[in-house]
């Protein structure tokens, strides 16, 4: 039997919203989706008048969705942004060239200025050269730290004021189970947060879709007919997430609104004061925003280039026995080559 | 697509895998001579990261662990009156025997509290009248004299407890067939249970409850209570001191650093048979607290050490405090302190619910008003509760919790 539509607008329901369990019209639910995005960024103080806005874009679903709905907001509302798509390339095969002609097919949808910027020019390395000589087992620690540099490197070239990332609901639940899962009570403060970095030598990240659903996510760009890439990458998926992941779709069935309770736990959780807190400046080597010295992503780097890979991977004081076992097997070479010079 | 960002890595680098490896892996040996104490022993207990000892050498250890949570954190005054609850699991027994022999112990090393034993009645409808487990509360209280057992029904009021030897098993009336949700019916439950026991603890004139959970349960109610929206008020779930009971009782969980094997081994040792009853309220449909059940259950057989890292981290949480300046307020239901701003997370759940009522009359100016207000207004309508107590007054068929 057909179903009216919730929001009385005199339509048939063709779709039960996730989120909430309503019955609605394609167009209701377009609207309430539509206007939730712009609560959290007019409640959040996401952007200022005449700022110039990074969206982080992959191509997948999160990230088109963002842009499209970041673009219709801004010019309904009259936000005075200047949106320009950020893509990174990492260089895998089959998979980050395929989702790149997604972006550069959002690039022309959308009118929006677009920047590729790869590991290869940023790092001199490509994901698939680094797969060959590390293996397939940490390749993602490479992949996501250098990622991560990657947009900041991408944001400062562009002059950007922040970069707005497609987290959805579903990411930062997730997250926080992950991060109790494996006791990481440093990034459990900070994972909930809308709004990351942003101070003086940093620039900020911010999540609009933070309250999305990932169901009407999808339900969206498959409704709007927005075009997306959905191919997971050719290379391992993460464990600790993975466990935290199957886990919230298990408690989402039995109850849809886990998701934003779980966020709101991860929101009021406080911590002990004997409970160390790692400051987040800068890297001395790279100048960009790291809570070590050096960052991550110039110790993997390093490892790299000295046909160490492994040297990021693991306790530090691990990478430092290594570095010292390769300066010392080296002094040894150079005095040798010094012996047969003098001859 | 790859899901793989900042959060998935730890300071470490790569350590972001799940190290596999069941807890179960100690084992009783036979006859063998003590690592601890050299006497040749007819049973060894050889524990993980320890060496096999004789049962009174594993006994003196595990025994010490109980009694060093009460007087590192020193929260037990000397002659204390303390109710201890038993449910008729192994844990609850083993915190039974340790406080018996902490009382006979000379007079140097004695506990010195006097302890009082509660068993709440709290079977379901499947569970008939039979099968209330008196006989071996009866026997326990003879093993275990001179404490003095009671019990009281779940749907009683605290007034109504009595002496083990007065009982006599009455029906049940079940206080949680008005709920649309097997996991709102749970958490009343539990809450309720609570409130119980604080009621039966004035009752008796104990001030301090002892309760046996031990760290992998304590794993499972902290993932339950971030999953029910009690992130607030978590860290007193799973603590060692829970000060929410009525009339200034405090709660306890001395064992909760034991670990499941320590406890199956204590049970092994002093020959204890646990009788708790079939939880059956999983044949009531799916909960979130059966499916972190089964989740952490899952973990402890293959994955032990995250059980233990996420025990560990729910002691890195701190009780939230009042406000210096501002009056407290406390939720009328669970007694955790409430906030005194609107969360952006609650305010996006009520828009939500909110906006799905307008649809594309959303575009119309003078909505966005009527929205607001619509959306403030639902928000204070139950501001004497916390987010989860009004998820579970949202699921009550009618009336009120309270």
């Amino acid at each position: 039997m057909p179903i009216d539509c919730k929001a009385q607008c005199g339509n048939r329901a063709s779709l039960k919203r996730p989120k909430t369990g309503d019955a609605l019209c394609k167009a209701c639910f377009f609207a309430a989706f539509e206007a939730e995005i712009h609560h959290t960024i007019i409640s959040s103080k996401l952007f200022r008048r005449g700022e110039k806005v990074a969206v982080a874009a992959s191509g997948g679903k999160d990230s088109t969705v963002l842009a499209h709905v970041l673009k219709l907001l801004n010019e309904r509302h009259n936000y005075g942004l200047d949106l320009v798509l950020l893509s990174i390339d990492e260089g895998i095969t089959g998979y980050r060239d395929d989702s790149l002609e997604t972006v550069k097919k959002n690039r022309d949808d959308y009118q929006m200025p677009l920047k590729i910027l790869s590991y290869e020019e940023l790092y001199g390395w490509t994901m698939d050269r680094i797969v060959a000589q590390i293996g397939r087992s940490n390749n993602c620690t490479f992949c996501g730290v250098f990622r991560r540099q990657a947009l900041d490197r991408g944001a400062k070239l562009l002059g950007v004021d922040s970069i707005a990332t497609g987290h959805n609901a579903d990411d930062i639940a997730e997250t926080v189970l992950m991060n109790i899962l494996r006791g990481d009570t440093a990034r459990l403060r900070r994972c909930t947060n809308i709004r990351t970095g942003g101070s003086e030598d940093t620039i900020s990240r911010v999540k609009p879709l933070k309250y999305s659903y990932e169901k009407e996510i999808v339900m969206y760009a498959h409704y709007k007919k927005l075009v997306y890439f959905s191919t997971e990458c050719v290379f391992a998926p993460n464990a600790y997430r993975g466990h935290a992941r199957a886990f919230l779709k298990d408690l989402e069935k039995v109850r849809p609104s886990v998701i934003m309770d779980i966020i709101y736990s991860g929101e009021q959780l406080r911590f002990k004061d004997t409970v160390k807190n790692p400051v987040r400046g800068i890297c001395e080597r790279c100048g960009f925003v790291s809570s070590q010295q050096p960052c991550k992503a110039c110790v993997l780097l390093e490892g790299l280039n000295r046909g160490l890979p492994k040297l990021g991977i693991g306790k530090k004081s691990k990478g430092e026995r290594m570095i010292a076992k390769q300066n010392q097997e080296l002094a040894l070479r150079e005095r040798a080559n010094l012996v047969k010079n003098d001859f | 697509m790859c899901s793989i960002g900042e959060d998935d890595f730890g300071d470490e680098g790569a350590t972001h895998t799940m190290l596999s490896g069941s807890s179960a892996t100690g084992s009783v040996l036979n006859a063998g001579s003590c690592n601890k104490c050299g006497l040749n022993s007819q049973k060894l207990y050889k524990l993980n990261f320890r060496m096999a000892e004789c049962c009174e050498c594993f006994l003196k250890y595990v025994r010490h662990k109980f009694r060093a949570s009460l007087g590192a954190a020193k929260v037990l005054p000397r002659n204390s009156e303390v109710l201890l609850v038993i449910d008729g699991s192994s844990e609850s027994l083993v915190l039974l025997d340790m406080l018996h022999s902490a009382q006979t112990l000379n007079t140097f090393k004695r506990l010195h509290c006097n302890v009082r034993v509660l068993y709440i009645d709290a079977r379901c409808p499947a569970i008939k009248e039979e099968n209330v487990p008196l006989k071996e509360l009866n026997e326990l209280q003879r093993r275990y004299s001179p404490f003095e057992f009671y019990i009281i029904q779940l749907d009683r009021e605290p007034q109504s407890v009595q002496l083990l030897k007065d009982y006599t098993v009455r029906p049940l009336d079940s206080i949680t067939n008005e709920f649309n949700s097997s996991t709102s019916r749970q958490d009343y439950a539990q809450q309720k249970r609570k409130f119980l026991i604080g009621g039966v603890a004035v009752q008796l004139g104990c001030s301090y409850v002892f309760e046996p959970s031990i760290s992998p349960s304590l794993a499972t109610q902290l993932l339950t209570s971030v999953a029910l929206g009690r992130g607030s008020s978590l860290a007193l779930d799973v603590a060692l001191l829970d000060d929410r009971l009525q009339g200034d009782v405090k709660l306890l969980r001395p064992l909760k650093d034991l670990t499941e094997q320590e406890v199956q081994f204590y049970v092994h040792s002093q020959d204890l048979k646990d009788f708790r009853l079939n939880d059956t309220s999983h044949l009531t449909g799916d909960s979130l607290q059966s499916l972190t059940r089964d989740f952490v259950n899952n973990l402890q057989l293959n994955y032990a050490s995250t059980v233990s890292t996420v025990f560990r981290t729910g002691d890195k949480i701190a009780a939230k405090h009042n406000s210096q300046g501002i009056p407290a307020s406390y939720c009328v239901f669970c007694q955790s302190l409430l906030d005194t701003d609107i969360s952006d997370t609650l305010l996006a759940i009520e828009y939500s619910r909110a906006v799905s009522e307008i649809g594309v009359a959303l575009q119309l100016e003078h909505s966005s008003d009527v929205l607001e207000k619509r959306v403030v207004e639902r928000l204070n309508e139950r501001d004497d509760m916390c987010h989860a107590c009004r998820n579970i007054q949202a699921d009550l068929n009618s009336g009120t919790l309270i």
